[in-house]
């Protein structure tokens, strides 16, 4: 297999790892050595043609090269396996709608939240269930990691130099889950993104980390206090809009099932009432305003809501399907709601995940 | 074993830097920012027009969080000098 890379000869392994340390290869942990072996054999899965690319990753516009990705999927842990699934997320976030140049060097603390759908999921042992944002499942883990590694070396997104995030999160070493389709009363995230079922695909949102709610009871038991999660005044979607994901445990969603609501009824209830008057949001500060005002000139704040009557109560999104809805977890007291980058991007992107020809 | 090196090579697209201007006066300069603080850049655009005789073009990009779009870049690149400000 012809590849163009450069390559290193070394002989000893502890030398090899700390090397990766010293040329700033690594984002702080261990890698996986790329040998020739392994990356030719990521490669040999997928059959195509190691000069292909996906396009120049943001901001630094290192090209995506199949060559290029298939060397930081085995550093990041990842099996041939799963590289399609790492295609798929990165061709996702370099689409110009989810603005991965901003996500990358925002001040913000937004990560790309990978997000795995269809057979493809189980088969390859993804977690959707208990534990699903934490650790201990290779497969989210080696394609979160590979995904953070390819725009690390790839798009030059390094802390103190173009990623410019105040706090960041720990989805920045790998932040990826996948949706729990069997435990699920609702037709799965993919799918309503316009993807056929029993297809894989996966699906990017820049966003802030899980924030817990204990969400427990009837319906509307647990509307209440999603809702009120939702609109912090802290989080950007309340003063710039953009989207949000709620994560649903199983249990929840069944709850809702049982009493006869939809994904959508439950969708359009939380963009309802997950509001906040336009005096409280005032009160934040001039800044949060001219932000308002900024976006609201770019058209990309709704023009319907008055912002001159301080009773108005403002959304966190500008339409329901703004709102993501995603079942994942153990079937227990908590959910989850991950606030977005706002109106400035990171929006969702769904992108089918292409298995090799057989 | 050989390792294969996960980055590409450090470009070799340095171009040399455009000379200084030794005076604004008479110049034309692009002003590009994304309207997040009118004011300040009206108040930029006024000094550089009447107190140094700077011919000042005003360009808006479209957000303050995305890269501009080409045409804008291309406006900008036309006159010589650009300011770019975003943000705050």
């Amino acid at each position: 297999m012809k590849l163009v890379s450069e390559s290193l000869s070394l002989d000893d392994y502890d030398e090899a790892v700390e090397l990766f340390f010293e040329r700033g290869w690594t984002d702080g942990l261990p890698v996986v050595l790329p040998t020739r072996r392994r990356v030719e054999a990521m490669i040999a899965h997928i059959g195509r043609d190691p000069q292909e690319s996906l396009g120049p990753i943001p901001p630094k516009g290192g090209e995506a090269t199949i060559e290029k990705l298939a060397i930081n999927a085995v550093m990041g842990g990842c099996r041939p396996e799963h590289f399609p699934v790492v295609l798929a997320a990165l061709g996702a976030m370099m689409d110009p709608a989810h603005n991965l140049n901003g996500v990358s060097q925002t001040t913000h603390m937004c990560v790309s939240l990978i997000i795995v759908n269809g057979p493809i999921a189980r088969e390859l042992g993804f977690n959707s269930r208990d534990g699903v944002f934490g650790n201990g499942f290779r497969s989210n883990a080696a394609v979160g990691r590979a995904a953070r590694l390819a725009l690390w070396n790839l798009g030059g997104a390094v802390p103190w130099d173009t990623d410019k995030a105040t706090l960041s999160h720990p989805g920045e070493y790998a932040f990826c889950i996948a949706e729990e389709e069997e435990d699920n009363p609702w037709s799965p995230l993919h799918v309503d993104r316009g993807s056929a079922p029993g297809s894989d695909a996966v699906t990017v949102f820049a966003c802030e980390g899980p924030h817990s709610v204990f969400c427990y009871g009837t319906p509307e038991e647990m509307l209440h206090v999603l809702t009120d999660s939702m609109c912090s005044l802290g989080n950007n979607n309340m003063h710039v809009m953009g989207q949000m994901l709620v994560t649903l445990n199983p249990l929840n969603a069944e709850e809702f099932a049982k009493r006869g609501w939809s994904k959508q009824d439950v969708r359009d209830y939380l963009w309802e009432h997950a509001r906040r008057r336009l005096s409280d949001v005032r009160a934040c500060g001039v800044v949060h305003e001219q932000f308002r005002k900024m976006e609201r000139d770019a058209g990309r704040y709704p023009l319907r809501y008055d912002l001159d009557n301080p009773t108005t109560r403002l959304p966190v999104t500008p339409t329901p399907e703004d709102i993501h809805v995603v079942v994942a977890g153990g079937r227990s007291y908590f959910a989850a709601v991950l606030p977005g980058w706002g109106g400035f991007g990171g929006f969702a992107v769904t992108r089918p995940i292409i298995r090799p020809a057989r | 074993m050989e390792i294969l090196v996960p980055v590409w090579p450090a470009g070799s697209s340095h171009r040399p830097t455009k000379q200084r201007l030794r005076d604004v006066h008479g110049a034309r300069i692009a002003l590009v920012d994304d309207n997040l603080d009118i004011p300040f850049t009206t108040h930029l655009e006024l000094l550089l027009g009447e107190r140094h005789g700077a011919k000042v073009e005003r360009l808006v990009k479209p957000s303050g969080t995305a890269p501009s779009p080409r045409d804008l870049i291309d406006g900008a690149a036309k006159a010589e000098v650009a300011i770019v400000g975003i943000g705050l």
